[in-house]
């Protein structure tokens, strides 16, 4: 039987294309903004367009970061976060204001600051991932693989989770992992044959 | 290292694509067209008039972009309200281009930059040379003249949330003469947001001048009558012989 892939909707996120992709590589999609629509589900992608304080209130309202919590870290299903969504994985943002996050990553979101000053933020564009550690959303990935970022902020903090980076003026965190958590900075779904890849990674074998 | 960008631009009149260089719809685009080039970036506008179309027709054109082409889409034309990007969030977009309505109420930027990020949020500038020196910019697609410096506007702009800036030479819309550098690179030196240019590139050194003398992120053409499967892959290689990085 084809897995389930619940797409957690926040009221946020850029449901359409995640969920176009996740079809296109052959998985059911359901987009899932209550607690029942998680529960049934065999994964879960977290999406990720929006600010994180405003995030975070949606997935609490929504009961959604309660079952997650009971799902990901008590069942232990996988879930991919993407964007802002790999972020909310961390324990807290300086995202307009001092915001909490789900906490699973021993990691603080923090604004990017390019050690060239002629370089803007935000960081936009393609840009390559260089490997920290072995991951298998890396399968099938070659070295040079460029992914799409559309970030003001990223990840930092224990290096054990960060499996990629990509330089901007210095390393930018582009991958997470964590047992069977998961998170891209960059858009798998918008970095075309690389990023369908990717996500095909965790489909099958996050 | 970040790669610079080329964009691809489509308008939209009641949800059928047109050149803008002479205002007539072009019948030839299919969603595959688009999916099987190497663009870095699709921006989608609507520039249906007020009362001559069906918004729904526009949506439903996101709708497809964003279901079908994983490259980054940003939308826009006739967004007022939070409500009017929510909607476009929800079908599929991943940024959102503003322009006359910001400069009708700033704070517009911010509502979106609160509840998105700043990244989220484009603002266009569609500007124009003055009889007397420097530049204006115009809303309500070009028609009226605000007063204010493409500079300051964009400045503005970037203290209220935007996160790029996409600067428009409306006299060159079309004219393929090529870009308007100094009104972009005005801006680009104004502001620390990546830069988009848009508006009069007619050969594949222009986008060369866009990112090398107007300090451009992102070179933009709207006219897609360059755009076949061979020409962007065309404009990378001359491009990446011109020293320029870009994505393959």
């Amino acid at each position: 039987m084809t897995a389930t892939i619940a797409i957690v909707d926040y009221g946020l996120g850029n449901l359409t294309s995640v969920a176009g992709a996740v079809e296109r590589l052959g998985f059911l999609p359901r987009l899932a903004a209550d607690p029942a629509a998680l529960e049934t589900a065999d994964k879960f992608i977290l999406p990720g367009v929006g600010a994180f304080g405003d995030g975070m209130a949606e997935l609490h309202r929504r009961g959604l970061a309660d079952a997650l919590n009971r799902l990901v870290l008590g069942a232990g299903r996988p879930i991919l976060g993407i964007c802002l969504g790999a972020q909310l994985l961390a324990r807290g943002s300086a995202e307009f204001g001092d915001h909490r996050g789900l906490g699973w990553l021993d990691a603080e979101v923090v604004r990017i600051d390019p050690a060239d000053t002629n370089l803007r933020v935000p960081h936009v564009g393609w840009n390559e991932l260089r490997r920290k550690r072995d991951s298998v959303l890396f399968k099938n990935v070659p070295d040079d693989a460029l992914f799409y970022y559309v970030h003001s902020f990223h990840i930092c903090g224990d290096r054990d989770v960060i499996t990629g980076e990509t330089d901007y003026g210095g390393p930018v965190t582009a991958t997470v992992e964590k047992g069977r958590i998961y998170g891209t900075q960059f858009h798998p779904e918008k970095s075309q044959r690389h990023g369908l890849t990717v996500l095909r990674n965790f489909l099958e074998e996050g | 290292m970040l790669r610079k960008r080329l964009v691809t631009v489509l308008t939209f009149n009641d949800g059928v694509l047109f050149r803008t260089k002479d205002f007539l719809p072009d019948y030839r685009y299919t969603l595959n067209f688009v999916d099987a080039w190497s663009v870095d970036e699709i921006v989608v506008l609507d520039v249906t008039r007020p009362g001559s179309g069906q918004r729904a027709n526009f949506l439903e054109v996101v709708r497809r972009f964003a279901g079908k082409c994983f490259v980054p889409l940003a939308a826009g034309g006739g967004l007022r309200h939070l409500d009017d990007v929510r909607e476009m969030m929800g079908i599929g977009a991943d940024k959102v281009v503003v322009n006359s309505a910001a400069i009708r109420r700033p704070e517009f930027i911010t509502e979106i930059a609160r509840a998105y990020g700043a990244q989220c949020v484009v603002v266009c500038i569609d500007a124009r040379k003055r009889a007397e020196g420097g530049y204006e910019v115009f809303a309500d697609f070009a028609s009226s003249p605000t007063g204010l410096t493409p500079e300051n506007w964009a400045q503005e702009a970037v203290r209220r949330g935007a996160g790029e800036i996409l600067i428009q030479a409306v006299d060159r819309d079309g004219s393929l003469e090529g870009y308007d550098l100094e009104l972009c690179r005005a801006v680009a030196d104004a502001v620390d947001v990546p830069v988009l240019i848009l508006g009069g590139a007619g050969q594949w050194q222009h986008f060369v001048e866009g990112f090398r003398e107007a300090r451009a992120s992102a070179v933009c053409t709207q006219n897609i009558y360059h755009f076949t499967e061979t020409a962007i892959k065309s404009a990378k290689t001359f491009l990446t012989k011109a020293g320029i990085e870009i994505r393959p």
